[in-house]
């Protein structure tokens, strides 16, 4: 905008407010009177493409001519990525985890597919990457990317925590064993050698933890020996564990519950079985004898 | 340049004065609650305690800078305007004195409910039912006295700002009426009546013209009015403010649906949206023209005119502000930018640049006016100037980046077809931007105290000299 | 300032300009239309609501899909609802979470609207629908993603884990910007204010709870929980009242 349209010539239209308010006459721009008039046709225009009014003799509303909906943009947007996951989601279809895992085309693209899943879904939980998360009542939920498993580490196993979640159960103690008892067992499972005593066995801690206090996947109760702890793993920690139990409905008990991803519908088959291979991958997983699982045939749970 | 005036009117200018320094006041206060919120998305640890964390006093900076900020610059200028382009004082002085102690009620109280967490929790229209039965009767207050006064005007043709307060007036009171209906569970807790699709339409039906008519008509008469005055000059074209006045009027209304774009809404309302809005860059842009073309041959002013400075480059942006709008309200452009910074972005060219600055350049015009002095300091109006404009550029280029950002990081695919971003991915890629928005924000906020400084020394030195000289404030 | 003959624009806008009773008048009806069109018929026509769809409505009659509203058969509580039975009122816990959720404003960072994108379908599910936000006053759409979608939040995490996030988000995500709200644990939930809340509900023009007198009487179960408890409560119940069949169109 410059002084050559230095428009001071023109005469107001003769009203005069407050001293020295006034009026110009000048015609609008044209190409402001052009849009103006090309504004209202773009709206009819518009209006005729899109669904837009909410009248029509048929108590509905106006469809449009081009027969745009959003859904109808949404499934030609899928059809875009379908396109390029199809021949993997294809064949991922009747595969079991084990088998995906054995063929690198489909790991590979398990990997990349993993990752959101597994940051959108389970990092929450199981921190990036499975290191876990640790807030000030300790760790969260299981470490995913070590080799402590409760409910083990085969790649069925994981498969079989994410299809129907987790909540292993361990009773409140604090009415069966005495403090001294808690206290002499607290002690022994800090040292690692749970079954140097043997209120271990007396008192049934082995019917879930097993004899040599090493656990039972069946049940996830954890490994005892291993120095890694899920729980607080101090002798007073150790303590309150066996006190208060995990899952025991007991106000203090630890409460460890992975959600059932399946049931709650918030995951797909396929994309479980993603997260199975996308989580076993992680470097923990436990060995099950590859050439076998590659024939094996398909799990019950990955077929529904 | 009032020596020709035949038979000088008596204003009513006392409330108005009150008005413009409380609008300098919560100018200040609503800009450091919007650069405390942006520091607290950037630095989450500021959240120490509820009544500030994030989720309440985000309300209370909208509220402080629409309706306090906002609501108390409208009527200052309102009541300045309406009784100088009709020569008339005001149909009822008392009536402006219940708006100015009425209006600053409600803004007492939103600033004990709101950290308190008591809202009705849609957005720009928070506070709860006993409060927006006090705005709506002050609202109509306002309304009354300042159409009265039109009504009983000198001169024969109603001024221009005068249309667009009166639409903006009208359009209000429709707006909040319907949006507040709720039934109480209690004095501090009531629930909209409506729900759902038909709540959603209703919200962006007010949230949409709350900025339509408000911000927009409100200050566009603000424009009108000290854009001629402070430059010297007649408004450009008569007939272009006639021709963009009843386009934004009847055309804005139907905005508010590109609010609700591919959401559960039915696809027609969001079309009439989107088109609409697209149609309304021209109407919008009449009005910056007709601003703009004003300074023809005035320009040269702009060197040593600090208040047409913020009067223009507040055109700039309303100008800016409103391509952007229809832009992002098209179905492609908005599946992108919808839920995104862009749209805090794109608030705080149209809040900073527009509603700003062009109320910065009024207020600084109305206190020589209304104290009949000179500013205290020219250089620091100079000051405030570069502040507000480098603060502004700042947000808006932070708020573009991480806008625009965020849109792509969520809908990011990989030749895998698969999602390349886990959501967290996006919020941790954010700090850098809310962190420069938060000193964008600063700059903004500095200038703000320059600004209240420089009025205080011009009320006083005004006073002073008054004291001294035993002259009556000239209106 | 006298009265100028000629008239630059029409003689019946330099009349709008003389009048303040006729520019009054002109612009309360110009201003009136276009919100009459984009509001009045959402509160008529069948097609804004999934559950009147007349689509829908045929194939839920005809038991190929679930249905999309609960419909309550007499003598059944709100606690004999399943997951996938439709949209129902909210229970009075999670009634009581709604309004936590309103006062700490978690509505300004989180959406509660999936739309039809395919990234959305993939990160958070089912686009939402609009019958899933019927019994929503004020509805909880928001405008702003801060933090993710919340529309089908319940069952994807443990109420345990809402806990810990909802205490201290960043202790279990590092990169959150969400405040602390470990406050919640010490407030309890307010029965009275409970019944009275529902008996507004059940008082709305539009949508009204229909809750039943032991439906109200069942608030005194909330005694004596927490805010922290009532908002997880509220939290597990978003998302998962309609059971999606996939392939069918639910908007229309
Ligand atoms: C709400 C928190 C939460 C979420 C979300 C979650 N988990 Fe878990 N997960 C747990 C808890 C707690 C356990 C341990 C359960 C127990 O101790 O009984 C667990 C256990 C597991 C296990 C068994 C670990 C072992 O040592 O045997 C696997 C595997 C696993 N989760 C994978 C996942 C995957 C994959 C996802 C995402 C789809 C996920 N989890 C989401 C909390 C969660
Ligand atoms: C009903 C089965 C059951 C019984 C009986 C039981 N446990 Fe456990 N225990 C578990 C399970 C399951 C876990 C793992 C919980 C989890 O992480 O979800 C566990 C975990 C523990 C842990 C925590 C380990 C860690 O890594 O932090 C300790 C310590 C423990 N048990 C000790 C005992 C002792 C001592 C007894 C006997 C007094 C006992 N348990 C009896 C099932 C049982
Ligand atoms: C300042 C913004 C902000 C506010 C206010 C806020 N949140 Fe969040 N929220 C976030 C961010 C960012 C995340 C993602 C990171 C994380 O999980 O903490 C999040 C995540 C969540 C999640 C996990 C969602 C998922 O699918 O992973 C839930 C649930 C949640 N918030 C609930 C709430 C509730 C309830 C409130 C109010 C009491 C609230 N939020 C207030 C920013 C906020
Ligand atoms: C120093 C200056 C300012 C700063 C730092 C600031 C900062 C902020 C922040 C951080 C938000 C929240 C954004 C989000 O949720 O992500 C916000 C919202 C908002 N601000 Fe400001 N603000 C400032 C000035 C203003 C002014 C002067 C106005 C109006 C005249 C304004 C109007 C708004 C509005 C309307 C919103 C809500 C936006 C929405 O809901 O989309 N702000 N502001
Ligand atoms: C013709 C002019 C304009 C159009 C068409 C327009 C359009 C839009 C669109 C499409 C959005 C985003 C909605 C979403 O995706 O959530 C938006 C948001 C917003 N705009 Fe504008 N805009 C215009 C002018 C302005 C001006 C001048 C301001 C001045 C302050 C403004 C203030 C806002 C605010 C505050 C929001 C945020 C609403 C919210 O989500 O809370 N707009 N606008
Ligand atoms: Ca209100
Ligand atoms: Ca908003
Ligand atoms: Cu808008």
């Amino acid at each position: 905008m410059t002084d050559k349209h230095d428009v001071s010539d023109m005469p107001t239209t003769g009203h005069v407010w407050d001293d020295d308010l006034a009026d110009l006459t000048n015609q609008p721009p044209r190409w402001w009177m052009l849009g103006l008039t090309a504004s209202a046709l773009f709206c009819v225009v518009y209006f005729l493409y899109y669904p837009s009014f909410p009248i029509s003799t048929l108590g509905d509303h106006f469809r449009g001519l081009g027969g745009w909906t959003a859904i109808k943009e949404m499934e030609a947007d899928k059809d875009e990525v379908d396109a390029l996951r199809g021949k993997f989601e294809a064949r991922l279809k009747d595969m079991t985890p084990a088998a995906i895992l054995a063929d690198d085309e489909l790991s590979e693209y398990v990997r990349r597919s993993g990752k959101v899943l597994f940051g959108d879904n389970c990092a929450a939980c199981h921190g990036q990457n499975g290191i876990g998360t640790h807030d000030k009542q300790g760790l969260f939920a299981p470490i995913l990317n070590d080799d402590d498993w409760l409910f083990g580490g085969r790649i069925d196993d994981i498969h079989t925590s994410i299809v129907g979640g987790r909540q292993g159960m361990m009773t409140a103690h604090k009415e069966i064993l005495s403090a001294a008892e808690i206290d002499t067992l607290a002690n022994a499972i800090a040292s690692s050698q749970p079954n140097s005593t043997p209120l271990f066995v007396e008192k049934g801690c082995s019917v879930c933890h097993g004899e040599d206090g090493k656990g039972m996947h069946v049940m996830g109760s954890a490994n005892l020996t291993d120095k890694i702890w899920r729980f607080d793993g101090s002798v007073k920690g150790i303590a309150d564990t066996i006190r208060y139990g995990v899952n025991s409905g007991d106000p203090q008990a630890h409460v460890a519950v992975m959600p059932n991803f399946k049931e709650a519908g918030k995951l797909s088959d396929a994309e479980i079985k993603k997260l199975a291979v996308y989580v076993y991958e992680f470097g923990g997983g436990e060995a099950d004898a590859p050439a076998e699982a590659a024939t094996m045939a398909p799990a019950p749970e990955a077929e529904n | 340049m009032n020596a020709a005036q035949a038979t000088p009117v008596k204003y009513d200018m006392e409330v108005v004065r009150w008005f413009s320094i409380a609008a300098v006041i919560y100018l200040v206060v609503g800009t450091l609650l919007g650069v405390w919120i942006a520091a607290e998305l950037a630095w989450p640890s500021l959240n120490f305690i509820p009544e500030i964390a994030f989720g309440r006093l985000r309300p209370l900076h909208t509220n402080a800078v629409i309706f306090a900020f906002g609501g108390c610059t409208l009527m200052a200028t309102g009541y300045y305007m309406v009784q100088r382009t009709g020569a008339t004082r005001l149909w009822s002085n008392g009536l402006a004195w219940f708006t100015f102690w009425g209006w600053n009620l409600v803004i007492v109280l939103a600033v004990i409910t709101l950290p308190l967490g008591i809202t009705q929790g849609k957005e720009y229209a928070e506070l709860e039912w006993p409060i927006d039965i006090l705005i709506a009767i002050v609202w109509l207050a306002f309304g009354l006295n300042h159409i009265m006064t039109v009504a009983i005007r000198k001169t024969s043709h109603i001024y221009v700002s005068n249309w667009f307060i009166m639409s903006m007036i009208v359009m209000i009171t429709y707006l909040h009426v319907v949006n507040s209906l709720a039934i109480p569970v209690s004095l501090a807790t009531s629930y909209s009546i409506y729900s759902g699709v038909q709540d959603a339409m209703v919200q962006w039906w007010w949230g949409h013209n709350a900025v339509g008519f408000y911000l927009t008509a409100g200050f566009l008469g603000i424009m009108y009015y000290f854009v001629p005055k402070q430059a010297g000059r007649p408004i450009f074209s008569y007939r272009l403010s006639v021709l963009h006045f009843w386009a934004l009027t009847f055309g804005y209304v139907w905005l508010g649906s590109h609010h609700l774009q591919y959401t559960a809404l039915p696809d027609w309302t969001g079309s009439l949206g989107a088109a609409v809005s697209l149609a309304m860059i021209i109407p919008s842009w009449g009005g910056a023209i007709n601003g703009m073309m004003t300074l023809s041959g005035a320009w040269d002013r702009l060197r040593t005119d600090y208040i047409l400075r913020f009067l223009v480059v507040a055109l700039a942006f309303y100008a800016m502000s409103t391509f952007e709008g229809p832009v992002m309200s098209l179905k492609t452009v908005n599946a992108l930018s919808h839920y995104t910074d862009w749209t805090i972005g794109h608030v705080h060219s149209g809040a900073l640049g527009w509603v700003a600055m062009v109320a910065i350049g009024a207020l600084y015009h109305m206190v020589k006016k209304l104290w009949n002095t000179e500013m205290y300091s020219d250089s620091l109006v100079n000051v405030h100037f570069w502040l507000s404009t480098i603060g502004t550029v700042v947000y808006i280029v932070a708020m573009w980046v991480s806008g625009i950002m965020q849109g792509l990081m969520w809908r990011d695919y990989d030749e895998y077809g698969t999602l390349t971003y886990t959501f967290v991915e996006s919020v941790f890629a954010m700090h850098p931007y809310y962190a420069m928005r938060a000193i964008g924000g600063l700059i903004f906020h500095l200038g703000t105290l320059v600004m209240l400084y420089n009025v205080v020394m011009t009320v006083r030195q005004a006073s002073a000299a008054r004291g001294a000289a035993a002259v009556p404030a000239q209106a | 300032m006298s009265d100028h003959d000629k008239i630059y624009s029409t003689k019946f806008q330099d009349k709008i300009e003389r009048s303040t009773v006729l520019m009054f008048v002109l612009v309360a009806i110009a201003v009136a239309i276009g919100g009459i069109v984009e509001i009045v018929p959402l509160f008529y026509l069948d097609r804004t609501m999934t559950h009147l769809s007349p689509d829908v409505r045929g194939k839920v009659d005809s038991k190929e899909i679930s249905p999309v509203v609960w419909q309550r058969e007499t003598g059944q509580s709100l606690d004999d609802w399943k997951p996938g039975d439709g949209v129902r009122p909210y229970k009075p816990l999670e009634l009581a979470g709604r309004e936590v959720y309103i006062r700490e404003g978690c509505y300004l960072c989180h959406s509660q609207m999936i739309r039809p994108f395919r990234d959305e379908k993939d990160r958070y599910g089912h686009y939402s629908v609009s019958s899933e936000s019927m019994y929503d006053h004020p509805f909880q759409w928001g405008s702003k993603r801060t933090g993710p979608d919340l529309a089908r939040v319940g069952g994807k995490y443990s109420d345990e884990w809402h806990r810990r996030h909802l205490k201290y988000p960043r202790e279990v995500v590092p990169e959150s910007v969400m405040p602390n709200y470990f406050f919640l644990d010490d407030r309890k939930v307010d029965v009275a204010r409970v019944k009275k809340t529902m008996e507004v509900m059940n008082a709305m023009p539009f949508y009204p709870a229909n809750y039943t007198e032991a439906d109200i009487q069942s608030a005194a179960n909330a005694g004596g929980k927490t805010e922290m408890d009532a908002v997880i409560a509220y939290l597990q119940s978003l998302g998962n009242h309609i059971k999606f069949t996939e392939g069918v169109n639910y908007r229309d």
